[in-house]
């Protein structure tokens, strides 16, 4: 019976060098105390039994489950976004989109834990980083598609290098907020309760509010009211005023919660209220720009047929010297169609880059204005 | 601000044990031992209860003759709040049904 007691602790001891330093800890702990258990090995091996059930559950949970949903996301992001056919003009870069995100994805978890350390313990930063990951790998799967559908009669006008440039930025731009979402999970950012909650609910709120107004984006409205296609409606710019509206009120209604919330909240080791109103404004920006462009590219991918149409076009190349006819005549319809598949929702991509910006010189103008009447400085 | 009071029957038995004697640093099999909690059950409810900041933990400053250091755990300011919120809402929700204290209530659960 001892030699089993020692066998399982022996097992217990190599087991918990799988797990992560702060937990191995709990492991050793349990372990030190075998001796004090009462002197019958039947009772020892039950201590020891709770030691195996309390590294493996740490296992399971903490190494196994976040690797296995990797997998399968990266398996299901090949199988949406790498197939193409070589006369598809947006296969290079959809499987350079594959390739880029799943480097990302993976690398970026190693680059941040040197410097902002490892997940938050608790439920919910790995939830949120599940989450984050799954909007993400959605969002990359959609816009393949979206390109895939919109490019099968190939590139007809030449692919000029500016074009890889705004593919390596979407990909840069993607990297911005998978560093965010690990940064805001991490163990040295602190930040008062409810805080992250109410920007999230806010960011959701206001995501969905914005992506049933224009399920299919608001290129259409944009162009319309830029006199690029046709003539500005009244609905047109209700609805790009209510946009505007939105990446106006969202910062400044989070930033209120945010002040609030962390001026009641004297724990040490908590980040100074101005900070936390920054990164929650960024981070509920962040997170609606994000969730509308998923929303929408989803929407583009799955009903392609009901996207906004525009007149075919001359089908002339006017970067080409000289200016020829690239598109056959009969071909023009189709081939307009299919672009406004490829091109349609941009503008919610674009929103990835500009609308985070937008909420975080917001909050850092208010933390300002405010910090100015404070003594000590906004940051204090 | 306090956390709100959600916890099990046997972490209240694990913060009422912590909460007798708030300054006193307890090892696992101590705490088992009041709260006649296996293994199995009060370690993950140690880990969750650190996690939460609502209990801070250290090994033994100086290795001790014939045994290993231990590893000793007592409640964070935060955690003695949240016990004793916790606590006596426990006693609250119990005192009206049995008149017993939500210790005694814990005791006859298998707890302490």
């Amino acid at each position: 019976m001892d030699r089993l007691v020692r066998a399982v602790a022996a097992v217990v001891r190599c087991s918990a060098r799988l797990l992560a330093d702060d937990r191995r800890d709990w492991a050793h702990a349990l372990l030190a105390e075998t001796d004090e258990v009462a002197t019958a090995p039947s009772a020892r091996l039950a201590w020891l039994a709770g030691g195996l059930w309390l590294v493996a559950r740490e296992i399971v949970v903490y190494r196994v489950v976040p690797v296995l949903a990797f997998v399968a996301g990266a398996v299901g992001l090949v199988w949406i976004g790498w197939p193409g056919a070589s006369t598809n003009s947006a296969t290079p870069a959809n499987r350079m989109y594959v390739v880029g995100t799943l480097v990302l994805l993976a690398g970026l978890p190693v680059l941040v834990r040197r410097f902002a350390g490892p997940v938050r313990r608790g439920w919910a930063p790995s939830a949120a980083r599940l989450g984050g990951y799954t909007v993400v790998l959605a969002l990359v799967a959609a816009v393949d598609v979206k390109h895939r559908i919109g490019s099968q009669h190939g590139a007809y006008f030449p692919v000029v290098g500016g074009v890889w440039a705004m593919y390596v930025g979407f990909l840069l731009i993607l990297a911005g907020h998978v560093a965010g979402l690990l940064i805001l999970t991490s163990r040295r950012i602190r930040v008062s309760r409810g805080v992250l909650p109410a920007a999230l609910g806010a960011a959701a709120l206001i995501a969905a509010v914005l992506y049933l107004l224009a399920p299919y984006g608001i290129d259409a409205a944009i162009e319309r009211a830029t006199g690029d296609w046709g003539q500005a409606t009244v609905p047109d710019y209700l609805l790009l005023g209510c946009f505007a509206l939105a990446a106006l009120a969202v910062p400044v209604a989070v930033h209120a919660v945010t002040i609030r919330l962390a001026d009641n909240d004297g724990r040490p080791g908590v980040l100074a209220p101005a900070r936390q109103a920054v990164l929650a404004t960024t981070c509920a920006m962040a997170v609606a720009a994000m969730l509308v462009a998923v929303l929408t590219s989803l929407t583009i991918a799955l009903r392609p047929g009901d996207v906004p149409r525009q007149p075919a076009g001359d089908g002339i190349c006017h970067n080409c010297e000289p200016p020829t006819i690239v598109v056959p005549s009969n071909l023009r319809q189709e081939y307009q169609a299919e672009s406004d598949v490829a091109h349609a929702g941009g503008s919610t991509l674009l929103a990835l880059l500009v609308v985070p910006l937008v909420g975080a010189a917001i909050a850092a103008g208010r933390a300002g204005a405010n910090g100015s009447r404070r003594p000590g400085g906004p940051f204090h | 601000m306090a956390p709100r009071a959600r916890f099990s029957v046997q972490t209240l038995s694990v913060l009422a044990a912590l909460e007798a004697d708030p300054s006193a640093w307890l090892h696992g099999y101590a705490i088992a031992k009041q709260t006649g909690l296996a293994s199995g059950t009060l370690y993950p409810i140690l880990i969750r209860l650190a996690d939460r900041r609502l209990i801070e933990a250290r090994w033994e400053d100086e290795q001790p003759a014939g045994r290993p250091r231990r590893h000793l755990y007592r409640l964070t300011g935060e955690g003695l709040v949240a016990a004793r919120t916790a606590l006596s809402a426990a006693a609250r929700r119990r005192r009206p049904a049995t008149g017993r204290t939500a210790q005694g209530r814990l005791a006859a659960e298998g707890g302490a």
